[in-house]
């Protein structure tokens, strides 16, 4: 129950790896195990996908004109 | 010509007007970035709106005490979550008992068993719809979500999230990971339902 479990391990690195927050040693090790692992290397590309899909989502909403204009109003009036 | 008396103070007001309206117009510049972030941190359009006006009416009142050449996205972030905090989010605040989380393999591994077999990224992903982020990013408890729209959307390192939400950075990275986690979890349920497994 207790042994280490690579994959286990990947899965923990998956977003500060992603976050390219990681040491040197822990990036060589994360990637010496996705180079092995298709299991996780699967998992690795939809994470990629994933964030790409969430910006594309959040973007789809953009800032109404009439917002714009209004904050545009609350500049101070030139003397 | 008769005004030559005054025009070192005229001078200054110049500068200072000059000043003021770069300030504005870089200010506004951001404004659809700042609305991005804005738009995901509170439940609805009229809320990001009512907050956006109220973060510009603020930050064209007080921009002397910016200071150029930092970042100006972020000071204008930090006015937007400190009104957003004072507007009565407190009592929205959620309890430390937060729902178990599932790893961060839950998604696709959900996703993939509920499709026709493919396992393929790219039909993984399309599996989700935009809906099922915008919705699951308003069901993330706020101080979680907080960090991940300032990060995943905004594109702010972890030092900016920590300065614009005044946390320290390990909160800013226990949250991002915990938030993470809560947020593909509300997106596996609504693409695929909450059914236990």
């Amino acid at each position: 129950m207790t042994a280490y479990d690579p994959c286990s391990h990947c899965e923990e690195m998956m977003q500060p790896y992603m976050d390219r927050v990681v040491t040197d040693v822990e990036r060589a090790e994360a990637e010496t195990h996705l180079d092995g692992c298709a299991y996780c290397r699967k998992r690795y590309r939809f994470e990629e996908k994933l964030r790409q899909f969430v910006r594309q989502a959040v973007e789809q909403e953009p800032m109404p004109v009439a917002l714009k204009t209004k904050l545009a109003g609350l500049r101070t009036p030139l003397q | 010509m008769s005004e030559t008396t005054r025009e070192p103070d005229a001078r200054q007001l110049a500068t200072e007007a000059r000043d003021r309206v770069r300030f504005e117009e870089d200010a506004l510049a951001l404004s659809d970035q700042v609305y991005r972030v804005a738009r995901h941190l509170v439940g609805s359009r009229e809320e990001a709106e009512d907050l956006m006006q109220e973060t510009y009416a603020r930050a064209f009142r007080s921009w002397r005490s910016f200071t150029p050449g930092t970042n100006l996205r972020a000071w204008l972030l930090r006015i937007l979550t400190n009104l957003n905090i004072d507007r009565g989010r407190k009592q929205q605040r959620t309890p430390d008992t937060q729902p178990l989380e599932e790893g961060d393999y839950f998604l696709y591994n959900k996703l993939e068993a509920s499709g026709d077999g493919a396992s393929d990224e790219d039909r993984v992903v399309e599996r989700l719809s935009q809906n099922d982020v915008v919705a699951a990013l308003s069901e993330v408890p706020h101080d979680f979500r907080d960090v991940v729209v300032l990060v995943d959307v905004g594109d702010f390192t972890y030092a900016d999230a920590a300065q614009i939400l005044d946390i320290p950075i390990g909160t800013v990275m226990s949250r991002l990971h915990r938030g993470r986690r809560i947020l593909k979890q509300a997106m596996a349920e609504s693409a695929v339902g909450g059914e236990e497994q």
